[in-house]
């Protein structure tokens, strides 16, 4: 068993041939979700400041809450979309009479996962860029027992200039970065699930496909 | 001739008793009256404007010591002043150092100068006596001058006024009154009662005025010279100008803050004047509504150099502009106020809209990579098949 980063990206077919032995290992798929999960709770510090200020006038304590709540809802939602890809990968290719077990598909989708780092990467830094530049809307205590006011106030955080940019930069670069992923899991989820390569490649596009679809969609609707 | 004796002798007891009282000069007569004299001349008024009235008392002294003289008949004034009373045509005795009035009303126009109308007395058993009595006619009236008046005059704002009364004439005057008036404008005290002046006095009265609009202090001195009415006037002009020591403050370091369905704006307020801004309060103008928790931001009193921070909410919808007020006051309680327009955050639906077509790039760009990944695999699908 060998691991070629650049076989990862560029030639996964080889790649997969080569890293899946016998048995699942999942200690390297899990250190690249780990690192996915950091940079995600970096981004969700800053997503969460964003949140926490808007609330800080109304509630002092609240916002360090808020805070704490986003970056480990960051964190472990990393953890949570690499155990729901990997189920829809099994679920699917079940359907296809795929043979494999369902760490073999965690443990493909954690290698598909690298390149999301990179896409991670480059949304932390844009996040550094125009999260700061976001005109924050600020609740009082009163605003608070309105829900009405506490949308407009959360429409109008969302509808800043500098925070559409970032979600379009960031839905941009999501949805690259996601097709690289699918492209290396359809390899993996072939070698892991015996499937042909049409089946594979049905298997893992159909719900990428449907979640890009969903994506562009909610930036039409934003 | 004899029933004629008694009648001739009861006419020469008549004449006899007569003779005590007729004119008879004689030299004691006539040495008696040589020591009759003017003991005292008073004129009211003490100087007299041209066309005044006023009367003149004299004294005349029978300077004898035992013989009495009898005045009959008294007279004042000449060609100039003018007599405008009657004179004294019954006989009087003035009993030996006794000392009799004679008061005649006159009238003085002439213009201003030195004149000198005579008293004239007949005496019934000597010739006369003639007294010229100096009098003054001086029309100079009595003077209002400005003592002390602020820089400038701002709307609202009290200001002090001193002036001074002074009377240069040679004689006091009285019942001095001085009015002052304005149009749309407070003034304290309106009327001021002064009372009599004397000669080469002066006083100072001081009163304040709030102008609410530019205008004309009249300020109007009445007094009575004698009996004669008088009047002198001013007038003070009321020009609003800025005041170089006011207080000035300046808003400065403003951070707008778009807040759930309001927004929020904090800065500092420096006094850039001279003087102190009390009861210094920043609130928001229309078309703002101020909202809680900061309706208005009362930051106090700010010395000369002070800066306070203050912090005011409102609700603004569709505005791009709107107008902060700071109001403050000044040692008196004149309040001031002054306005500074604020620019609100652009809507983000605004830019939203005003930016809608490059919004669909970033979707394009998803939806094209989409097509590329499903296109690049039907067709490395097909090929690998065949």
């Amino acid at each position: 068993m060998t691991f070629s980063l650049f076989d990862l990206l560029f030639n996964p077919d080889r790649f997969f041939k080569n890293a899946l032995g016998d048995t699942e290992r999942l200690k390297i798929p899990a250190i690249i979700i780990l690192a996915g999960a950091i940079l995600a709770a970096g981004y969700g510090y800053l997503a969460g400041s964003l949140t926490a200020s808007m609330m800080d006038s109304a509630m002092g304590g609240l916002g360090g809450i808020t805070i704490v709540v986003v970056i480990l809802s960051a964190f472990a939602g990393t953890f949570i979309f690499w155990i729901i890809w990997a189920g829809l990968f099994y679920l699917i290719s079940k359907l296809f009479k795929g043979d494999g077990s369902l760490n073999r598909c965690l443990e493909v989708v954690g290698y598909g996962y690298l390149p999301q780092l990179f896409g991670a990467a480059v949304t932390l830094i844009a996040a550094f860029v125009y999260l700061p530049k976001v005109v924050v809307p600020h609740l009082t205590s009163s605003a608070l027992q309105d829900p009405a006011v506490i949308t407009a106030a959360t429409k109008a955080l969302m509808q800043d200039p500098a925070m559409l940019a970032y979600t379009q930069i960031a839905a941009v670069v999501s949805v690259v970065f996601l097709l690289w992923s699918a492209n290396i899991w359809i390899f993996g989820l072939k070698q892991a699930r015996r499937l042909s390569m049409r089946d594979a490649a049905i298997c893992v596009g159909a719900p990428v496909i449907v979640y890009i679809v969903y994506v562009v969609y909610a930036m039409a609707g934003a | 001739m004899k029933t004629l004796y008694p009648a001739v002798i009861a006419t020469v007891l008549l004449l006899a008793a007569i003779g005590g009282v007729s004119a008879y000069t004689t030299a004691d007569s006539l040495a008696a009256a040589g020591n009759v004299y003017v003991s005292g001349v008073t004129y009211d008024p003490g100087a007299f404007f041209t066309g005044d009235k006023g009367t003149v008392s004299i004294s005349v002294t029978n300077g004898n010591r035992n013989q009495s003289v009898v005045i009959d008949h008294a007279t004042f004034g000449d060609e100039d002043i003018r007599l405008t009373s009657t004179t004294y045509d019954t006989p009087s005795n003035i009993g030996p150092l006794q000392t009799r009035d004679y008061t005649f009303s006159i009238a003085a126009d002439v213009p201003d100068g030195h004149y000198y109308p005579r008293l004239s007395l007949s005496y019934r058993d000597a010739g006369s006596l003639y007294y010229p009595a100096a009098v003054w006619v001086d029309s100079t009236p009595l003077v209002l001058a400005v003592q002390d008046i602020p820089d400038s005059f701002t709307a609202g704002k009290k200001s002090a006024i001193a002036l001074q009364i002074a009377n240069p004439r040679k004689a006091p005057v009285k019942n001095v009154f001085l009015n002052i008036s304005g149009t749309d404008a407070d003034i304290l005290p309106a009327s001021t009662y002064i009372g009599p002046l004397a000669a080469g006095e002066s006083r100072l009265v001081n009163f304040t005025v709030t102008p609410n609009t530019e205008t004309a202090l009249n300020v109007t001195l009445r007094y009575d010279n004698g009996d004669n009415h008088h009047s002198a006037g001013l007038q003070i002009p009321v020009r609003f100008t800025p005041d170089k020591k006011d207080a000035a403050p300046v808003m400065s370091n403003l951070e707008v803050k778009n807040t759930a369905g309001a927004f929020e704006v904090t800065g500092d307020i420096t006094n850039a004047g001279l003087s102190t801004a009390n009861a210094v309060t920043v609130t928001s103008l229309s078309p703002a509504m101020p909202t809680d928790p900061y309706r208005s931001y009362v930051i106090g009193a700010l010395k000369p150099d002070d800066f306070g921070s203050f912090d005011v909410t409102f609700n603004a919808p569709n505005q791009t502009e709107v107008p902060l007020m700071v109001s403050y006051k000044d040692s008196d309680g004149n309040l001031f106020t002054s306005t500074q327009n604020v620019t609100l955050p652009r809507f983000a639906a605004q830019d939203r809209q005003a930016g809608s077509g490059s919004s669909l790039l970033p979707q394009a760009i998803g939806l094209l990579a989409l097509l590329a990944f499903v296109g690049g695999w039907v067709v490395y699908l097909k090929r690998r098949k065949e």
